[in-house]
């Protein structure tokens, strides 16, 4: 089968530290990747260099079988890739719909086009009935994101990629902020996604969310990849290793 | 809404409504005085004491406002307040621009405020041929004729020869060109005096000191500098005294600021030319005065001419009374 | 809904409320306090005067109107370039430089080649709008593409714009302009001829003199008129199009207005074109109402139309901030500058108020963040 997502061999540097080093990760249609390591191992910036944030100094991606070029995050969103980012990028200042559709607002036309204004109530529905798909609920939705908890901002980031039907979502430790209910939730939705064929990467230090849902799982060290295992053919003592250092693939091959 | 809140609303409501039966009163017997020179310095300071000895002496009111900075921008809306008082039957002012205060100051004439320019003119200043007549008069400075004054004077110290230099600020201000312009025309007249330049410093005291200094480099034997005002001259003085020159180059300053008559008693400058704006203040007021007293033949320009100060008159009560000074400060 | 199955903490009912009149309070405090300034005036200035004088009429409302005006055009786009984040330090001069060469196209346009002032106005006014948003556009290039601070970049474009404004103008007004420019600047709307009964209302200025001339008010000058329209659009655009919510989201927070999508270097290029634009409104209006152009027509604004987009609620950092309140901020400003020449107060004064007007409203932005955060940590 052909994997629905191949990056390969990609490098990014910043200044004289390279935080990416030679990686490549390839997801196939259904799948859910687990892609861990240490703090400043160099994952969010390898999923930021997938979403079109960061151009990769080396390597290529292909997406569906295509190479791609995604200049800006938007291209990346266009193709339907969406990215639950660690730092959320929520605009504090504005409220909850006016996140989830930021970049792709809802609009009315009028004078036959001529004239375009924000539908705020449709977008407000849809954000109302998204959340309440997603089981997460709101004071109100007018709130500002600045005056929401950590919590309710992962959910607003959440339905944010949730609500385009993505081809393909990349989840940045998206369980963070939020209670064991709330976790728990988050699970819930990649396995509805699995369900629906949607792949994801996911991200995240707590391993046993990531063996409750993922297929494989990748881990990086100091920006390499050092390892790629099938979910089922390993466990966390193994993969704290790797995470840790202890244990690399590429060195045993070198 | 607070309940005082809204009591203070109807209170004040109430006071409005009984405005328009309180004013209709009869017409006061003297005129009421409305003072708005062109921005606040010196200048206009001692103008403003000379309308407030004329309105002393005559017994009336004045209500005096400085716009902070120079423009019709900043200009204009304190003109409109002034006018919207509606209690000002004449308004002394030194126009911003000759060109851009017309539609104001004629709104202001329609208002019912008659208008006597000083210092500054509308128009050409000429208000009987002239493209704009409305004004009362005009009373101030010929800034050619300071020109050739300031020519003259330097010719007189140095014995009607040598070669002279002038400091201007800015392209395009007519004071200040027709001062140059003048002096231009003052040393024509003494065939053994030779013009060898003139540079434009934008009214920067730093620039005018670079450029002076370059001048006296390329003209060893430089005469005397004209410093079309208070800057200018203070550069030139400076840049002199830099290359020793104190003495054998002679500057002229414009405009007698404490600045300029410091300049002159440090040595700086050799002579500072004096406008007369408590002339033009106190004159002011008069023509007002007259005009109100039905004066027809008030004239439509004065000038008020200039004094000439150096090191050796400028203790002398009779000449120091030119310098730009306030009282107090 | 609020209550029922929310894990997260639920704000009790009284401190809400609490909340909502604090928020309240610090949205419309500006508007109160314009409105004490008014009745302020009213009463102080026809007391000291003895009754003769009156700050409440007709005239002096249009005056205030069109006090505004500049510095109102000059705040709008700049309201927009600081919502997102940046600054214009160029409007100033960029003004002038419209001016100038609005009066030198219109001047050049009728006098030389014999076009119909009719034709030669609007043109005039179209090139001088067009001179002020290319600076603009420049501005926004350089602030998005190079990355350089927008204070640095649009500093130097304001020297830049001073510069070519003073070349065109050789130093001199530009003057020569046909008897239209005069008259769209300084004519109205309507015309009232205020009297017994309650006036007379004209919509073509009546052919009156002496003591009857001395009552006619114009209402609404036209360019009342031009800036009242230009700010109706610009907060419909602001508060209703997408425009407007990309300017807040980019303020609030560029990165993730960027990864969500938001063509945040086009849009940056486009605010500090549309400043440019409301600037080159004021520089043509200038040049009407003053019968010629000005290179220092913008110059001595500036600050003031700052300070109305500070006192109006816009916040330094990006983010907040509405056209309604850059208006009352003109407004504010504006008043206080008629109100204080009317009582006779040396007008250095207006300074010292708008001083603290200008902190006072940072600091009452900065106590209702600090308020509401206290009753929430409750
Ligand atoms: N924008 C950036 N500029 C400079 N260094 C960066 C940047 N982003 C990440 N880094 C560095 O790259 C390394 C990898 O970071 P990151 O990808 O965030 O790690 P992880 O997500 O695995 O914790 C770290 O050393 C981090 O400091
Ligand atoms: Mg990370």
């Amino acid at each position: 089968m052909e994997p629905i997502l191949s990056a390969r061999n990609i490098v990014k540097r910043f200044g004289g530290l390279t935080a990416v080093n030679q990686v490549s990760l390839d997801v196939y249609p259904g799948e859910v990747v687990g892609l861990v390591g240490d703090n400043a191992a160099g994952k969010s910036t390898l999923i930021k260099c997938i979403s079109g944030v960061y151009q990769p100094e080396e390597g290529e991606v292909y997406f569906q079988g295509q190479r791609v070029h995604f200049a800006r995050p938007i291209d990346a969103r266009k193709a339907g890739i969406e990215t639950i980012y660690q730092d959320l990028a929520l605009a504090g200042n504005l409220n909850v719909p006016a996140n989830i559709f930021l970049g792709r607002e809802i609009k009315k036309a009028y004078l036959g086009g001529v004239v375009h204004t924000l539908d705020e109530d449709t977008m407000l529905r849809e954000s109302d009935k998204l959340l309440k798909d997603l089981e997460i609920r709101f004071p109100s939705l007018h709130m500002q994101i600045d005056k929401l908890s950590g919590g309710q901002r992962q959910a607003v980031a959440i339905a944010r990629a949730m609500y385009w039907n993505a081809r393909f979502i990349i989840m940045d430790e998206p369980t963070n902020n939020l209670g064991v209910v709330e976790q728990r939730k988050v699970l819930e939705l990649i396995r509805r996604l699995k369900a629906q064929n949607v792949p994801v990467i996911l991200i995240s230090h707590t391993l046993p969310d990531v063996f409750a849902v993922t297929d494989r799982i990748v881990v990086m060290h100091r920006g390499r990849k050092v390892t790629e295992k099938r979910t089922a053919d390993t466990n966390s003592e193994e993969i704290v290793r790797y995470m840790v250092g202890a244990l690399d693939d590429t060195r045993a091959t070198a | 809404m607070s309940k005082r809140f809204v009591t203070l609303l109807i209170l004040s409501l109430v006071l409005l409504s009984i405005v328009p039966f309180a004013v209709a009163q009869d017409a006061p017997a003297k005129p009421k005085i409305g003072f708005l020179p062109g921005v606040v310095d010196p200048f206009y300071q001692v103008m403003e004491i000379g309308v407030n000895e004329a309105v002393a002496d005559f017994g009336l009111e004045v209500v005096t406002q400085y716009p902070q900075t120079w423009g019709p921008s900043v200009q204009t809306p304190i003109l409109e307040a002034m006018i919207a008082r509606g209690d000002l039957d004449y308004l002394i002012t030194a126009p911003t621009d000759k060109e851009q205060m017309i539609a104001p100051l004629q709104a202001a004439l329609d208002a019912g405020v008659k208008i006597i320019t000083v210092d500054t003119f509308l128009g050409d200043g000429d208000y009987v041929n002239g493209p704009v007549t409305f004004p009362i008069s005009y009373i101030g400075s010929d800034n050619i004729e300071g020109g050739r004054i300031a020519a003259r004077a330097l010719a007189e110290v140095l014995g009607g020869k040598g070669k002279v230099y002038i400091q201007n600020t800015n392209v395009g201000v007519s004071t200040t060109e027709q001062r140059g312009q003048g002096f231009k025309e003052g040393i024509a007249e003494f065939p053994d005096m030779e013009l060898v330049g003139e540079d434009y410093n934008l009214d920067d005291a730093n620039t005018s000191v670079e450029q002076t200094a370059a001048k006296l480099q390329a003209v060893p034997d430089l005469a005397g500098i004209f410093g079309v005002n208070v800057f200018s001259a203070y550069g030139a003085g400076n840049a002199v005294k830099a290359a020793g020159l104190e003495g054998k180059v002679q500057v002229i300053a414009f405009d007698a600021t404490a600045d300029a008559i410091q300049n002159l008693r440090d040595g700086v400058v050799t002579l500072v030319i004096a406008q007369k704006p408590h002339d033009m203040g106190y004159l002011a007021v008069a023509f007002a005065m007259a005009d109100w007293r039905g004066v027809t033949s008030i004239p439509k320009h004065v000038t008020t001419g200039y004094a000439v100060i150096n090191a050796e008159n400028v203790d002398d009560p009779e000449v120091a009374k030119f310098i730009y000074q306030v009282p107090g400060q | 809904m609020a209550a029922e199955s929310q894990p997260l903490a639920v704000p009790a009912e009284k401190s809400n409320r609490q909340k909502q009149v604090i928020l309240a309070v610090s949205r419309l405090w500006a508007w109160v306090f314009l409105v004490g300034l008014i009745l302020f005036f009213t009463i102080t200035v026809f007391s000291t005067s003895g009754g003769d004088v009156n700050f409440l009429t007709v005239r002096n409302s249009q005056n205030i109107l069109m006090a505004i005006t500049p510095v109102l055009l000059m705040g709008l786009g700049q309201t927009f370039v600081i919502i997102a984040g940046g600054i214009d330090l160029s409007v100033g001069w960029v003004m002038g430089l419209a001016s100038v060469i609005s009066a030198l196209v219109i001047a050049d346009f009728t006098n030389n080649r014999g076009m119909a002032e009719t034709l030669a106005i609007p043109l005039g006014f179209g090139v001088g709008i067009l001179s002020a948003a290319i600076p603009g556009f420049i501005n926004g290039l350089i602030i998005a593409k190079l990355s350089i601070p927008p204070f640095i970049v649009t500093l130097g474009m304001s020297f830049i714009a001073r510069g070519i404004s003073l070349l065109l103008s050789g130093g001199n007004v530009v003057i020569g302009q046909p008897p239209g420019v005069r008259a769209f600047g300084n004519e109205s709307l309507f015309y009232l001829i205020s009297g017994e009964g309650g006036g007379l209302f004209f919509l073509n200025r009546p052919n009156v003199t002496g003591e009857v001339l001395q009552r006619l008010d114009r209402i609404l000058p036209w360019p009342v008129v031009v800036a009242a329209i230009v700010t109706a659009v610009l907060l419909f655009v602001l508060h209703k199009t997408q425009f407007g919510r990309h300017t807040y989201a980019i303020g609030g927070n560029r990165e993730a207005a960027l990864r969500a999508g938001v063509p945040v270097d086009r849009h940056v290029i486009m605010l500090y074109t549309l400043s440019g634009i409301t600037v080159g409104f004021a520089g043509v209006l200038h040049t009407a109402r003053f019968n010629g152009g000005s290179s220092i027509a913008g110059d001595p604004l500036m600050l003031s139309s700052i300070a109305a987009v500070i006192i109006g609620g816009v916040s330094m950092f990006g983010g907040h901030g509405s056209v309604a309140g850059t208006v009352i901020g003109a407004l504010i400003i504006a008043v206080l500058t008629t109100g204080l020449v009317m009582l006779n107060v040396l007008p250095f004064y207006q300074f010292v108020v708008v001083g603290i007007v200008v902190i006072l409203a940072v600091l009452i932005d900065q106590a209702r963040d600090l308020i509401i955060g206290r009753i929430e940590s409750h």
